[in-house]
């Protein structure tokens, strides 16, 4: 048929598949990157069993959107009726999945490791938690790990493996995607720029960073000349000013 | 993530860090709110952050815990933050601990070092990807450098990186501000450690990876079981020295060596490893031309220090010079040379070596025993690397009995050891050693100074002996000097260095001390017509008194093999390497004078190499 002739709904319909790939790729990454923030609590005194009660639903999650978004990539890449950008689409997306997997995989590990190294079962245990200057607990970004929706609907629902198992489980998925498509790894090429910005942040966190990261250098001695370009002039002025009238009140 | 192809048998664990745990043990004891570390807080501008620790603390809990003395309590506090389990809070870059206010903190245990896995590139790049989103431009030079190639070579995943660091910028966003202050410090305090910045090193450097995992476990299979057995019967079969021996050699090499041990006694002028300052390298170089007392002191240990040392052994070459015997310098430097070089040069090499040094009447003829001179060339004629080990043990030992004896009472090692000079010992300030670090620059390129290496010893082969220069002109090449074969006419030749392999070399002939008319080598076989190529040498009478008792024997040698009785006629063994004019030997012969020639009793003889062919073929092809 006629491309021209087709209806936006079968277009839509088209490009679903990939649209949400894209959005569990997204969906994963948010999830791994809560997943390490929650991880360096680990041995510290913010650790409790909370917080690994947090850590094991923000892996389960990430074990569904993995499982779901490993199912839907190999059956797009074996299927092989797909238009040439969706198909390049696709692949890129596989790379950065397994990308994803290798670094969740290392998290995991050293996870589990921290784990059996710092066991909270009997109360003395909490002597031997680090005092590492953390007070505040995970929560927050428990909250945004456990805001992350599948964006496909939660029809399969698998039971998560423990953590051990898990490990190994990624090793098994990664080698076995690995031999059912065959994606030319090294030769994707970045579409992101190479000295990227975030323009999503909000003001007040911006500023509070921008002096806590000033406070860092407190007592530092003269350090070497830095390739400080600061950008954004006019927040940072902002910044100081609202500091200095935090200091003031 | 690829496709375990690991099946090569390559390298590919890290070694076994056995002190990650020792350490680790020991942070959870400091940390104890009880018996630990006292720890206060850090008053930041606008918040306070709990559990900070003073350096003095730190040490005065190792001290007491430990029993250790300060300097060591220093040392292994130093060794805690170099390893990345305490970071300091102030001057982030320099993983030292110092005994004073200055503050530090643990590290969270997601960031400890792990022996197994190393510290992923994925990782710092998203690290430095997340700095940079979070500031622009606070990325220093070689965390740019860093970050621009990780972009070039992980390009196929660079999406993911910058999407993961965003989602970790913002997942860290939702913790409290002190703690994200506290985490910004942990990471990057991480990233000193296992990423150290140029011309510092990490304390997770290790050298290369190995071949079998260190944490797996060996299973007691068959082949385990023998493999130890074997292990345990060839260490039974070792010969053993009595423990007095053993425990006295151990006594004497430490007393000896007590104070040129860096770690032991201070460093002249200082060490350059802790203050910065190279002035200690600058004057240890290998050729410098006025060593430093310490460096002749330890000259006078062994003959193997001598030996060793460059600007040792061109003290000893010229002491050797001037007693006109370095032909055992040479032939030692001549078989190290053997030892070390290209595969392809060694045929050549132990040519060469045999022509100069071993055949009989060689222009430089070393004095070894019969039974050392059969082994050496018969294994000549299938040359190898370790053909001359036992030539070279033995001159080795004659050198040291006799020669270093000498050479240490001799003026020119006393005129060394006087003009030696010994540096003030410098005395930094924390000011200054700050400047030294910041003026730190890279040294002489390696390169350079094997250049250099490699200048030195061609102008040492250039100023071999003095060059007949009647010679020179006739022939246009670098020729050996004639000896002057007759006993009342001495000359001062002096020893040539040994000259660096080259198609061209000048020799020049080494005087033995006492004239004697020519006689024959002891191995007349060698000059049997059976099997040779027809070369000539430049041979000179025999070189030592050492020689003597084997003359009676060679005169002998001169009613059997009546051709080959006279020595043979002088003649450059630079020719071998040189289209040679046949007609310049006769010219060179009549060169000399009649009763030279008479008295020497030189004959238009040749020298043949034991393991040339059999056919006589003109060695120009």
């Amino acid at each position: 048929m006629n491309r021209w002739h087709k209806s936006v709904g079968e277009i839509q319909a088209r490009r679903r598949p990939v649209v949400e790939c894209e959005r569990g790729q997204a969906a994963l990454s948010k999830v791994t990157a809560c997943y390490q923030q929650l991880s360096s609590f680990l041995g510290s005194n913010s650790d409790c069993s909370r917080l690994r009660e947090e850590l094991e639903e923000t892996r389960a999650m990430a074990y569904t959107i993995c499982k779901g978004l490993q199912r839907r990539l190999t059956a797009q890449l074996t299927e092989g009726e797909l238009p040439q950008e969706e198909r390049e689409e696709l692949e890129r997306l596989w790379v950065l999945f397994i990308s994803g997997l290798e670094i969740f995989q290392q998290d995991l590990r050293k996870a589990a490791a921290l784990q059996h190294l710092f066991p909270l079962n009997q109360r003395r245990d909490r002597r031997g938690l680090l005092n590492t200057g953390c007070v505040g607990g995970g929560s927050g970004v428990a909250a945004r790990a456990a805001s992350v929706q599948t964006p496909w609907v939660r029809a399969e629902e698998e039971p998560s493996p423990e953590l051990g198992a898990h490990v190994l489980q990624l090793d098994g998925m990664a080698q076995e995607m690995l031999q059912k498509v065959s994606v030319p790894f090294w030769s994707m090429e970045a579409t992101q720029e190479a000295w990227p910005e975030d323009g999503e942040d909000q003001p007040d966190g911006e500023e509070a960073a921008a002096a806590a990261g000033a406070a860092l250098e407190v007592g530092a001695a003269p350090e070497e000349d830095r390739g400080r370009g600061c950008c954004r002039n006019k927040r940072c002025r902002l910044g100081r000013v609202l500091c200095l009238l935090c200091v003031l009140n | 993530m690829t496709i375990r192809t690991n099946r090569d048998h390559g390298q590919h664990y890290r070694p076994r860090m056995a002190c990650l745990k020792k350490l680790e043990a020991m942070v959870v004891e400091m940390q104890n709110p009880k018996g630990g570390v006292k720890s206060q807080e850090q008053r930041l501008v606008i918040t306070t952050i709990p559990h900070a620790m003073t350096g003095q603390d730190i040490h005065a809990w190792i001290v007491n815990r430990l029993k250790f003395t300060a300097e060591e309590a220093q040392a292994f506090g130093t060794m805690l933050v170099a390893y990345g389990y305490l970071y300091p809070l102030q001057n982030h870059k320099k993983l030292v601990l110092k005994p004073d206010a200055s503050l530090y903190r643990f590290q969270t245990p997601y960031f400890w070092p792990v022996q197994k896995w190393p510290a992923d590139d994925t990782n710092y790049a998203i690290y430095l990807a997340k700095r940079n989103i979070r500031k622009k431009g606070v990325l220093e030079m070689y965390e740019q450098e860093h970050y621009n190639s990780l972009h070039k070579w992980m390009n196929h995943k660079w999406d993911f990186i910058v999407m993961q660091a965003k989602e970790q910028y913002r997942a860290g966003k939702e913790r409290k501000k002190p703690d994200r202050v506290v985490f910004d410090c942990q990471e990057r305090a991480y990233w000193i450690v296992h990423k150290p910045p140029p011309r510092t090193f990490s304390a997770m450097d290790y050298g290369l990876d190995r071949l079998i995992d260190p944490n797996e476990e060996e299973k007691k299979t068959i082949d385990y079981y023998r493999r130890i057995i074997i292990y345990i019967q060839q260490s039974i079969m070792r010969s053993r020295t009595k423990s007095t021996v053993s425990l006295g050699a151990l006594v004497k090499f430490t007393t000896t060596y007590k104070n040129h041990d860096p770690f032991l006694a201070p460093c002249l002028p200082s060490n350059p490893w802790l203050t910065d300052d190279d002035s200690y390298w600058e004057l240890n170089l290998p050729l410098v031309e006025i060593p430093t007392k310490m460096r002749v002191e330890r000259w006078t240990f062994s003959f193997y220090e001598l030996l060793n040392d460059p600007r040792g052994r061109t003290d000893f070459r010229v002491f050797l010079k001037k007693e006109f015997s370095g032909e055992n310098l040479a032939f030692w430097e001549a078989a190290e040379e053997l030892k070390w070089g290209t595969a392809e040069s060694m045929k050549e090499k132990a040519q060469t070596i045999y022509k100069t040094f071993l055949a009989p009447g060689a222009p430089r003829w070393i004095n070894i025993d019969q039974k050392t001179m059969d082994i050496t060339v018969k294994g000549l004629v299938y040359p190898h690397r370790y053909v001359l080990d036992a030539a070279q043990t033995h001159i080795f030992m004659l050198m040291k009995k006799d020669t270093f004896g000498r050479y240490i009472k001799s003026p020119v090692f006393k005129d060394t050891q006087k003009k030696a000079l010994s540096p003030q010992e410098h005395n930094f300030s924390d000011s200054q050693l700050e400047q030294n670090a910041r003026n730190r620059r890279p040294g002489i390129h390696p390169i350079l100074l094997h250049q250099q290496a490699e200048a030195e010893k061609a102008k040492v082969a250039a100023t071999g002996g003095p060059v007949d220069i009647k010679q020179l002109r006739r022939f246009k090449a670098p020729l050996s000097h004639l000896a002057l074969y007759s006993a009342p006419c001495p000359t001062g030749q002096d020893d040539g260095a040994w000259p660096p392999p080259s198609p061209i070399r000048s020799f020049s002939l080494s005087r033995g001390r006492h004239r004697r008319p020519p006689a024959p080598a002891p191995r007349g076989e060698y000059r049997s017509a059976a099997h040779r190529r027809r070369m000539t040498l430049c041979l000179h009478p025999s070189a030592s008194p050492a020689r003597d008792p084997a003359g009676g024997g060679r005169a002998r040698h001169p009613a059997r093999h009546s051709r080959t009785k006279a020595r043979p006629r002088p003649k450059t063994i630079a020719l071998f390497f040189q289209n040679g004019e046949d007609d310049s030997t006769e010219s060179r012969f009549d060169l000399l004078d009649e009763e030279c020639r008479d008295a020497a009793g030189v004959t238009r003889q040749e020298v043949i190499c034991p393991w040339e062919s059999a056919t006589q073929q003109s060695y120009m092809e």
